[in-house]
Formats: structure tokens, C-alpha cells, sequence
């Protein structure tokens, strides 16, 4: 009884921060979507590239992956920008048989920086093995005759905790400032926004970066627990794609929601179902979106927000 | 005069004809996939050759004969090796055949020199039908797949005595043939098989998994993964604080200096299998990775010292048989009882089995964040460490 309760939570902490994690990588790629109309397939890649940032900086110049938050999204927020600018801007205005090309664009962006980074780094993996990495807390330090034991790793929590902070932050920047505002009004009708005296093409370039410096600080909170390879992207781009389609495009409070039902959903199919059964879980849970909920979450929290 | 003059010339004669004989090389093809997929591999087991050639024909090669060897490229392609290996049995007429990597074309060039009653000597080629197929001229110096874990079962049986086993394996071919394998061996043993996971390689988080594992408390966890996956595994073992009694590697991730690295304390007392290591007692063997490291500036694997070995072998083999012919060869092959760097080699008819090499697989145990080995004891480079301490015990 208490081993299936400690099972069941511990897989429901596992899920949770998990999912905190992923949110932080929909974010970015919902936030491209609504301004755009776009989804941007080099999500995952980029993530890549900000990790080897960080993966760079820990073992050049010891600096701690977190600290790194400081350093490689803005780096990423500049490379976003000069994406979005120097590549993606001219494809937008090119008339094409294909009404789409500016997402080939991006895969094809994606596979450039992948090959990149396989000629410059090698395919071999890398981690930054920080010190910390093992060190949780456990229910038994503080509660001492716990019929339970649960643990909560340090570092799994403090990425869920700036995770939830750099979110934070991201709403009020959206719904406080100017340039969030103009980004919203973008996103919600470009050429409303146009004849206000929004300038759209600059808050597209503004968006892309932001896109790209919320994954590029994805990957600094994803290395101290994880892993890097060349080839890491696609995995990662495959799962904001599925968080966007769950969250319901476009919408900031529906990827925060995707990312942690997708969190717990793939914690709980491992455990109850076998991890072995996880990628077919992802996949289920983003056909049943698109069947089910062709608007996502936002659409329900929409809707309940009109019944009130 | 003219009788030292005659005397002179028939002794210089007689010099230049044995001088001749003493040139005489025995030229030896060796097929390699020295490009492609496998060609990381087949660059370490050919450096490994080219030391060993380099030793034998310092001390005199066979009878006096100077090896050479010539490499061809067969890409890891069955179809290659084996249009390489038919070509120099019948053309170049090759009394004897070596080499090769990946099991597949190992599988191909034995056929052939089989056909052609040719003796062909198996390097770090492990699917276990190779040398199962009643092949009469076919060799294997490496332990085969089915008996990789031995000397962790040994080790378990001995020390360990555990009533429970839970088995964590990727899902890919490697991982779960080696997990199928040990299942098998452990229900042999009277272990129960509490649990057998498999998991996607590349995954973030394997808590779920590991609190369900620790739900069901083994003695041994088992894990199959590469060296990345087998640094989180152990990293979140570590941070869920399960406690098994012993956590066990099979070789592969578990069993390279990076999986030290990455896990750093959680790696601790982690105990792997593995085929060889440079502490091993066996004469050569320390010597050889020295000199590997010092030329090429990189660690030699256990593929390495078994090329480095098998080269020995054969010319052992050669500089013991009657004649350059292949029968004559064969005979001297399986008459082998000699010792190498990677271990004992003599080719038994034993299992089901013909002509393999068996040896008793090693165990290592991360100690002081160093790969000791610690199984069979006679081996032993430092003494192992059991049973090992709990998480909370730990520092």
C-alpha cells in the first residue's frame, strides 16, 4: 500500500518537473507560432546550440551551467534575431508554389547547425558534470518516521524552479510592456497591428530571438541533468511541436499546461505501462490533441472563461 | 689460390641462397573495415597488428621469416570481406586467414574458408554460431556472446548469492540480446527475474521506471545501455537512494573510463563485465597498453589486445607447423596451448562448440573512481568491495 502511494508519487514528481522543464521549450516555439504563423522546426537545434554554449563555458572556464542562463540566451536571442532577419524575412516575401516554404526553411536551418556541430564538435557526447548533480532531498530528513521514502533532486528542482521564474517573467514582458503588448497585438491581427503603428517586421525579428533565448535557456536548465550530442535537437523539436499542438496553437497558458500534462503523461506511461512504451505515448497523446481537442488546452480554458 | 677461390665462391653461394631463404617473407592479407560505420574499431584492432608484427619480427619473425601484412578495406560489408578473403585464398593463395570485426562478415569469411579448407582465426567477432556450425577450420580466440556475463555470474554465485534480479535494458539489438541472455542465466542460477524494462535510448528522465524497480527491491539491478545512459541510470539510482545489493554493468557503457566520469560518486561500486582490461596478470598485457598508448596517444579496447594477441597465435601456430599448407596449419591451430596478453589460448571442441577459446570473462568494480578488476580472483588487481554501503551511509 504505501510502496504503490510512494510509486505513484514519486513518478507524479518526476512528471511535474519534467513537465516544467518542457513547457519552458513550447514556450518558445508557440510564442514563434502566434506572431509568425510558423512552426519553427529548428526549435530543438537551437536548444542544441545554447547547450554547447554552456557545455563550453563549464569546461573552458568552470562557469556552472546555470550561470550560464545569463550568458547563452542572449547569444541565442542574437542569433534568433539574425535568423529570422537574414533568412527567413527574404523566403517570407518570395511569392512560391509551396504556401509553406519558410518551415522547410527552418529544418533546413536545423540540419545546417546540426551538421555544424558534428564537424565542429565531433558526434561524441558530453556532459557537465556538475557536482551537485546527485543531490536531492528526502521526505526522511524531515519527517522522520515517514512510512515513505521520496526523494526531490536538487538540480531537477531548481531548473523547475527558474523554469517557473523565466515564465514568470516572460508574462509580464507580454503583458506589461510595450513591446510585449505590440507582440501580442501582432500575433492576434498583423494588420490591425500594422495600422496602429505597430512596426510588424521588427516585432517579428524581436519574437524569433525571444523564441530562440527561451530554448537557449531550456538547454542551460536541460544540461546539468541531462546529456549533449549533435543530434539532440530533433528529439527536442518533436516535443515542443507536440506541446504547441496540445497547448493549442499560438497560446502562452496552453503550452504551459502541455508541457506539464505531457511531463506527467510520459512519467506515468513508464511506470504503469512499460518506458519502453513512452515515444508511442508522445505520439498517442498528439494524435488524440488533434482529434480530440483541435484547439488544445487554450480552447477549453476559453470557453470557460466565456461560460463565466 | 684457386681452391680458397672456389672454397670463397661456394661459400658465398651458399650464403646468398640461405641469405635469400632468410628474405623471404610471409605476406599475410588482412581484411578490416578500416572505413565506414565499424572503422573506428577496425583502426584500433590494425594498430594492434602492426605492434605485434613489429614485436614478432624483432625477435625473428617465424622461423625467421619476417610477417608482412597488407590491409584491405572491406567497410564492415559481408559481401566485401567476402569477395576479399576468395581472392586471396585463390589467388594469392594464403594458407591462412585472420581478421574481420562485425559478426556478419565474420560469419561470411568463415563460410568461405570453410569451403576452401582454409583455417581462419575469429577477432572480437561474438555471435556465438560462428564457431557453432561444426566448422572444422574456423578459430575463436574471444568468448562468445553466451558467455560474456560468466564471470559476473560467477562473481554473483560466489559472493554475492542474490534471490532476485531486475534487468534495465535499450532497446536495441545489443541490449536486448545481452538482457535475453542474462534472464536466461540468472533463472539458471534460481534468481527470480522481478523485473525486465526495456527503455529508448536518449531518455531524460528514468525515475519512473527506477522507483517502480525499487518498488520491487531486487538483490541486482542488471543494466544494458551505452555510456550515457548508464551514467543517468546510475546518477538517478543514486538520487532515489535505492538500494540493491549490487548494481551490475553489462560491459559496453559500464565499462569505459568516461562512465566514471559522468556518473563521478554514483559510478561508485558499480561492477561491470568485461573482456579484458590492461591490469590484467597475463604476460604482455600491461606492456601493450603502454606502448599502444605511448604511439597512438589513445586506450587501447579489448578488441585491441585480442588483434594483438590473435597475431601471436598465429604466429605461433605458423612457426609450429610442418608446412606452409593449410592442413598442416590447421593441425597447429588447434594444437595451440599457449598464453597471451588477452589471456590462455586453446581452442576446444566443447558445448556445442568447435575450436573456441574459453576463458573465464573478467569483472570489474569502480573503486576510488578507478576501474579495478576484481573477478575471477586469481586476476584480481584490487579486492572487491562487498556487500557495498547504502546511499545514506555513503560520505
Amino acid at each position: 500500500m504505501w510502496v504503490q502511494l510512494e510509486v505513484f508519487l514519486q513518478t507524479l514528481i518526476a512528471g511535474i518537473l519534467l513537465g516544467g522543464l518542457y513547457a519552458l521549450i513550447g514556450i518558445g516555439m508557440t510564442l514563434i507560432l502566434g506572431v509568425m504563423k510558423i512552426i519553427n522546426l529548428t526549435h530543438g537545434q537551437l536548444m542544441m546550440v545554447a547547450m554547447y554554449i554552456a557545455f563550453w563555458l563549464f569546461s573552458l572556464f568552470h562557469i556552472d551551467p546555470y550561470v550560464s542562463l545569463l550568458i547563452a540566451p542572449p547569444l541565442l536571442f542574437l542569433l534568433g534575431m539574425f535568423l529570422q532577419k537574414a533568412l527567413i524575412n527574404p523566403v517570407l516575401r518570395v511569392e512560391s508554389i509551396l504556401p509553406h516554404n519558410q518551415v522547410i526553411l527552418t529544418v533546413g536551418i536545423g540540419m545546417v547547425l546540426q551538421n555544424l556541430a558534428t564537424i565542429f564538435f565531433t558526434s561524441d557526447y558530453r556532459s557537465t558534470p556538475v557536482d551537485y548533480a546527485t543531490d536531492a532531498w528526502y521526505l526522511s530528513d524531515f519527517w522522520h518516521n515517514a512510512p515513505f521514502e521520496l526523494s526531490l533532486s536538487y538540480p531537477w528542482s531548481v531548473s523547475f524552479l527558474l523554469s517557473v521564474l523565466i515564465t514568470t517573467a516572460l508574462w509580464f514582458f507580454l503583458t506589461k510592456t510595450d513591446t510585449g503588448k505590440s507582440i501580442r497585438a501582432t500575433a492576434q491581427d498583423r494588420d490591425a497591428a500594422m495600422l496602429m503603428g505597430v512596426n510588424v517586421g521588427f516585432m517579428r525579428v524581436i519574437t524569433f530571438g525571444l523564441g530562440a533565448a527561451l530554448v537557449g535557456a531550456a538547454g542551460c536548465l536541460f544540461i546539468p541533468i541531462y546529456y549533449l550530442f549533435p543530434a539532440l535537437g530533433s528529439q527536442f523539436t518533436l516535443i515542443a511541436f507536440v506541446i504547441t499542438i496540445l497547448g493549442g496553437l499560438g497560446s502562452t497558458m496552453g503550452a504551459i499546461l502541455g508541457g506539464l500534462i505531457l511531463g506527467v503523461f510520459e512519467s506515468m506511461t513508464a511506470t504503469y505501462v512499460g518506458m519502453g512504451w513512452a515515444p508511442v505515448g508522445r505520439f498517442a497523446i498528439f494524435v488524440a490533441a488533434l482529434v480530440f481537442l483541435p484547439g488544445g488546452v487554450a480552447s477549453l480554458l476559453k470557453r470557460k472563461a466565456v461560460s463565466k | 689460390m684457386r681452391r680458397t677461390a672456389a672454397l670463397l665462391l661456394a661459400l658465398l653461394l651458399v650464403s646468398a641462397w640461405s641469405g635469400l631463404a632468410f628474405a623471404k617473407d610471409i605476406v599475410l592479407a588482412v581484411p578490416l573495415p578500416l572505413t565506414g560505420a565499424q572503422a573506428k574499431f577496425g583502426e584500433i584492432i590494425k594498430k594492434s597488428y602492426e605492434i605485434a608484427q613489429e614485436e614478432i619480427n624483432a625477435k625473428g619473425g617465424v622461423k625467421g621469416d619476417k610477417l608482412v601484412l597488407n590491409f584491405e578495406d572491406s567497410q564492415g560489408k559481408p559481401e566485401i570481406a567476402r569477395s576479399i578473403v576468395e581472392k586471396l585464398i585463390d589467388v594469392d593463395k594464403q594458407p591462412v586467414v585472420f581478421a574481420e570485426y562485425t559478426s556478419a562478415c565474420a560469419k561470411a569469411v568463415a563460410a568461405v574458408a570453410e569451403e576452401r579448407k582454409t583455417p581462419y582465426l575469429v577477432v572480437a567477432s561474438a555471435a556465438d554460431e560462428i564457431t557453432q556450425q561444426n566448422y572444422k577450420y574456423v578459430f575463436r580466440l574471444n568468448p562468445s556472446n553466451a558467455y560474456y556475463a560468466s564471470g559476473l555470474l560467477s562473481f554473483m554465485a560466489n559472493v554475492v548469492k542474490p534471490q532476485t534480479i531486475a534487468i534495465l535494458y535499450e532497446s536495441s539489438d545489443f541490449g536486448t540480446s545481452g538482457a535475453e541472455e542474462m534472464a536466461k542465466s540468472a533463472e539458471k542460477a534460481g534468481m527470480k527475474v522481478l523485473l525486465k524494462e526495456k527503455y529508448e535510448k536518449g531518455a531524460v528522465d528514468f525515475k519512473p521506471i527506477l522507483s517502480k524497480v525499487k518498488a520491487a527491491n531486487p538483490d541486482v539491478i542488471y543494466m544494458v545501455s551505452y555510456v550515457m545512459d548508464a551514467a543517468l541510470l546510475m546518477r538517478q539510482i543514486k538520487e532515489l537512494r535505492i538500494d540493491a545489493r549490487l548494481f551490475a554493468g553489462g560491459a559496453a557503457g559500464f565499462a569505459i573510463p568516461e562512465f566514471v566520469d559522468n556518473a563521478k560518486d554514483a559510478a561508485e561500486f558499480v561492477v561491470t563485465a568485461t573482456l579484458w582490461s590492461p591490469q590484467v596478470p597475463f604476460p604482455g598485457a600491461k606492456e601493450y597498453f603502454e606502448k599502444y598508448k605511448g604511439k597512438y596517444g589513445s586506450e587501447p579496447s579489448y578488441h585491441g589486445a585480442l588483434a594483438y594477441s590473435s597475431l601471436y597465435v598465429i604466429a605461433d601456430a605458423l612457426s609450429r607447423s610442418k608446412s606452409m599448407k593449410q592442413d598442416d596449419i590447421r593441425d597447429a591451430l588447434k594444437a595451440t596451448d599457449m598464453m597471451t596478453a588477452f589471456g590462455p589460448a586453446k581452442f576446444q571442441d566443447k558445448d556445442g562448440y568447435q575450436n573456441q577459446n574459453f576463458m573465464e570473462t573478467l569483472v570489474l568494480q569502480v573503486i576510488g573512481a578507478k576501474h579495478q578488476t576484481i573477478w575471477p580472483e586469481k586476476y584480481a588487481s584490487a579486492k572487491y568491495v562487498f556487500p557495498i554501503p547504502k546511499w545514506r551511509d555513503r560520505k
